[in-house]
């Protein structure tokens, strides 16, 4: 945190703070908070009875469904892969390795809707391996292997992004110390390395999977719409949307809504509980 | 003496051709497993595919790919996603740092509160901010309404409302990263201005704004990165008409929709290239303003 | 437990840390390894841990090749110079690590671990610290803990990497006189790493002196002190007048001849005589050659400056003498070398 502000000499006329100050406010509340607050009103629009309906509809629930599954398969693989990728590029020193975090940050550049079209081009019918997976039964593309490959690819960097900092400032000597003595290479992660990063993990799998549920150009690529099948809930707001059923649209995108609520109410605790061990990756 | 060959053994924590390209041996286990999973992982589920567009482009050859990407709709598509990206990434570089200057310098009630609705465009689904955004400027909304009334001004389904949702998109990416550098800038920098007879004015010119200017130029550059591919939340105030408000992302999913996979992958590629080059020179812009104001 | 070290050889790049060292640590003693930053010391106790391994050379425990072992393997402890306690961990966490992650069969029971933790704490008098995180320990709290930590798993050797580095210089010589006396009580072959000359001299049975990625001498610590074997050794250890001079028929002269010195007859043409302060005498002397150009007394010392030839000495004595000689700035003085080495160049 900075260094005491209150000196005389840098301490603003309070008409400039107030403008300032009202400034930001006004633009955040226009471009942030009437948005969050309009998904809320118009969800409710026809009253609460109407908002419940649309919600425990049978489509409704498929999509929700769908959306879990895909986030517990995208966001387990892409904390596995995080945790990996972070041990040996925070813990070695080898060739390449800044080529190597470049790469794992690629995805972030990436818009959305070419991260989709990649998985078309590669594994849709026309696509490089779309005959080979043919003649072997296997639909990826406009099925679930496909939003997950998807959900995977754009929120690839999430977890990884906020270890290799955190362990690189960490150092090893801890885990050095765990090794003379007498620890064997798995007990010093379970028992000294994973307890040190826990808290930098959970915030990495947060965000991670706040995205992996909220995707959606990339899912809507490779999904093909099919109702109730290859929906997640965020083509399913769109699909209502365009049907101009805006009370079901808006039902269902609360809920989306409330999601990214909590998910800034857990970051936020964390950032303030936690806030010195997660130094490493705010302020990088 | 023992000779070399017995330390060549010492340490059979890694195959040979793992330990070869560490540049310093470590007594850490576990190399060869996570460099080997993170190399599979990153081949199978990045490059493979990110290889597999620009093979797909390649395919078209010279004349093919540039007759996909140099026909009038796209051109235009390019001009809107890239255009408004710049003119959503200024404004967020405007208003991004006074937010970001009104959250370090000043104490007001409910600073955590706003502080922590400032990611709100990070957590919130694209497509749940296209709806709102779009509910909000469309011609009978909260804002829409009196905006054209009072002004004659139309939001929704024109380029402004394009901007509009760009801005929501990216205002995180500014205030982030000019937020972190305010609080380090220490203090007696401008302390050390004011003594010498600098006014607040000279000091925030000279000494404040020089130290931040490198970090507000990259939240201007992932804000404007990410505006480019953004498609979600554009996409339902943009009212999508070919030549006037239809972005690039957009182009590739109709394009895809048609089965013109190479034509969507002559775009997509043109795309990735174009944002590359614009992040790359951006970023040499940068690294010369740290060299200038190294601290 | 003894330790023989042979022909190490360790480089970083085109950076050589150790260049064919030899080394040979007796059973039960307490060994300093003393040098400046980058003299190699750090990496060579590492390379003994297992922490690092050597390009070329060998090692031996008890006479036991070592190099192809594991730090698990090797039965050594080690004390970091950071302490690198697990944060996570209470102080008795800390000690226990070492024991509650031995292999199942060798492993104790959780009855036999507290005892042995908590007797660990009552050697290194923190008996009261065990349900403490490291944060809450203060440096010199936290240097036992380490120390406790390492011994826990019953180490044959123990290795310190700069033990009293990060701490205050009062609580810094408190700890050194009680680890002394710990190593007094318990004789565990111990080696320490320091760049501190004082602690070295004062703590070890015998100091290496390294620079450079070799060995300068190793002798006892009024050895070193005494007889130093190199110029580089004479300059490390202590303050110390330098002087460069010519040498002929055993004689050095310093300053056109305003000094000379005694000497070794082999020595001759340019060459470097080092002097301690304390084996300078002043003494006063109207129109003698020298000037005292400087005094500064500094608790029970006096430090004389003087000009001598274009020359700028330095004397060290205590103050009452000082006092006794009766000289204040400015004054002519005459000087006399009690002792000094000179080194061809």
């Amino acid at each position: 945190m900075p260094a005491n502000r209150s000196g005389v000499a840098l301490s603003d006329p309070a008409w400039m703070r107030w403008l300032l100050i009202g400034t930001a406010l006004a633009f955040l509340a226009l471009f942030l908070l009437l948005p969050l607050v309009a998904v809320f009103a118009e969800a409710l629009r026809r009253g609460f009875g109407a908002y419940w309906a649309a919600l425990v509809e049978e489509d409704a629930v498929a999509a929700i469904k769908l959306t879990l599954i895909v986030a517990a398969i995208a966001v387990p693989a892409n904390l596995v892969f995080g945790v990996a990728a972070s041990w040996c590029v925070a813990k070695f020193d080898f060739r390449g390795k800044n080529l190597l975090i470049t790469l794992i940050d690629l995805p972030f550049s990436v818009s959305p809707v070419i991260s989709g079209l990649i998985y078309v081009l590669l594994f849709g019918l026309n696509g490089l391996m779309g005959p080979f997976l043919k003649a072997q039964g296997i639909q990826i593309i406009f099925a679930v292997p496909g939003l997950v490959l998807a959900t995977i690819f754009v929120t690839f960097p999430f977890v990884a992004r906020e270890l290799i900092p955190l362990m690189q400032e960490q150092g090893s000597e801890e885990e050095e110390a765990a090794l003379v003595l007498g620890a064997s290479g798995w007990q010093t992660f379970w028992r000294v390395t994973l307890p040190n990063i826990k808290w930098g993990l959970l915030y990495g799998v947060l965000l991670c999977n706040a995205r992996a549920m909220g995707e959606f150009g990339a899912v809507s690529v490779v999904s093909g719409h099919v109702r109730g099948y290859t929906n997640t809930m965020p083509l399913h707001v769109e699909i209502l949307y365009n049907e101009y059923n805006f009370v079901a649209a808006f039902a269902v995108a609360s809920v989306l809504a409330m999601l990214a609520l909590v998910t800034l109410v857990a970051k936020t605790v964390l950032e303030w509980r936690f806030g010195a061990e997660l130094a490493a990756t705010r302020h990088k | 003496m023992v000779a070399a060959s017995s330390t060549d053994t010492a340490f059979p924590r890694a195959g040979g051709a793992v330990t070869s390209i560490l540049r310093k041996p470590s007594v850490i286990p576990g190399f060869g497993l996570t460099l080997g999973f993170t190399l599979t992982y990153l081949s199978i589920l990045v490059l493979l595919p990110l290889g597999a567009l620009i093979a797909k482009a390649g395919g078209l050859g010279w004349s093919g790919f540039w007759n996909a990407v140099l026909t009038p709709r796209v051109w235009a598509a390019f001009e809107v996603s890239f255009g408004l990206s710049l003119v959503a990434a200024a404004v967020n570089a405007v208003f991004g740092f006074i937010v970001a200057w009104v959250l370090v310098r000043y104490s007001f009630p409910g600073k955590r509160l706003v502080d922590a609705l400032v990611d709100l465009p990070f957590a919130l689904p694209t497509a749940v901010a296209g709806i709102a955004l779009s509910a909000l400027y469309a011609p009978n909304g909260w804002v829409g309404k009196p905006l054209n009334e009072l002004f004659g001004l139309k939001v929704a389904f024109t380029p402004v409302g394009i901007a509009i949702a760009l801005t929501f998109i990216g205002l995180p990416f500014v205030v982030r990263t000019v937020q972190p550098i305010l609080e380090d800038l220490p203090p007696e920098e401008e302390e050390a201005a004011v003594s010498l007879g600098a006014t607040r004015g000279q000091t925030f010119r000279r000494v404040v704004f020089p130290a931040v200017l490198p970090a507000l130029v990259t939240g201007f550059a992932l804000s404007f990165a990410r505006g480019v591919g953004e498609y979600g939340s554009v996409i339902f105030i943009a009212g999508n008409m070919p030549g006037l408000t239809e972005i690039l992302p957009l182009l590739i999913v109709i394009k895809l929709e048609q089965y013109d996979y190479a034509g969507a992958a002559a775009v997509g590629t043109a795309m990735l290239l174009v944002s590359f080059v614009m992040l790359l020179v951006l970023n040499l812009l940068q690294t010369w303003m740290r060299s200038r104001h190294a601290r | 437990m003894a330790i023989q070290v042979s022909g190490i050889t360790k480089q970083f790049g085109s950076y050589k840390a150790l260049d064919a060292v030899d080394l040979e640590v007796r059973s039960g003693e307490l060994l300093a390894l003393l040098g400046p930053s980058g003299s190699g010391k750090t990496t060579l106790l590492r390379i003994m841990a297992g922490l690092e391994s050597p390009d070329a050379g060998s090692l031996q425990l008890n006479g036991e090749e070592a190099l192809g072992l594991k730090p698990r393997d090797r039965q050594v402890g080690f004390v970091f110079q950071h302490y690198a306690l697990f944060r996570h961990m209470t102080v008795f966490d800390n000690v226990a690590f070492g024991l509650k992650v031995r292999p199942r069969g060798q492993r104790f029971g959780s009855a036999e671990i507290k005892r042995r933790v908590t007797e660990l704490l009552e050697l290194v008098q923190l008996g009261h610290f065990a349900d403490r995180y490291p944060a809450q320990l203060s440096g010199g709290q936290r240097q036992r803990v380490a120390l406790a930590r390492a011994l826990a798993i019953e180490p044959k050797v123990l290795l310190l990497d700069e033990p009293f580095g990060a701490l205050d210089a009062k609580v810094r010589k408190e700890l050194r006189r009680w680890l002394r006396k710990l190593h007094d009580d318990i004789h565990i072959t111990s080696v320490f790493v320091t760049h501190d000359q004082e602690e070295a001299l004062e703590l070890a049975d015998r100091v290496v002196v390294m620079s450079q990625g070799r060995i300068e001498q190793i002798g006892s610590p009024a050895d070193v002190y005494d007889h130093p074997s190199s110029a580089f050794v004479y300059e490390f250890l202590g303050q110390v007048n330098r002087f460069d001079c010519t040498v002929e028929d055993g004689v050095a002269r310093i300053g056109n001849g305003a000094l000379s010195i005694p000497t070794d007859p082999a020595v001759r043409g340019a060459a470097i005589a080092y002097v301690r302060p304390h084996d300078l005498g002043v003494s006063p002397a109207a129109g003698g050659p020298g000037r005292i150009s400087g005094v500064h007394v500094v608790g029970p010392d006096a430090r004389v400056e003087i000009e001598l030839a274009g020359l700028s000495l330095e004397a060290e004595m205590d103050r009452e003498r000082f006092g006794a000689l009766g000289i204040a700035l400015g004054d002519r003085c005459a000087v006399h070398i009690d002792r000094a080495r000179v080194f061809a160049r």
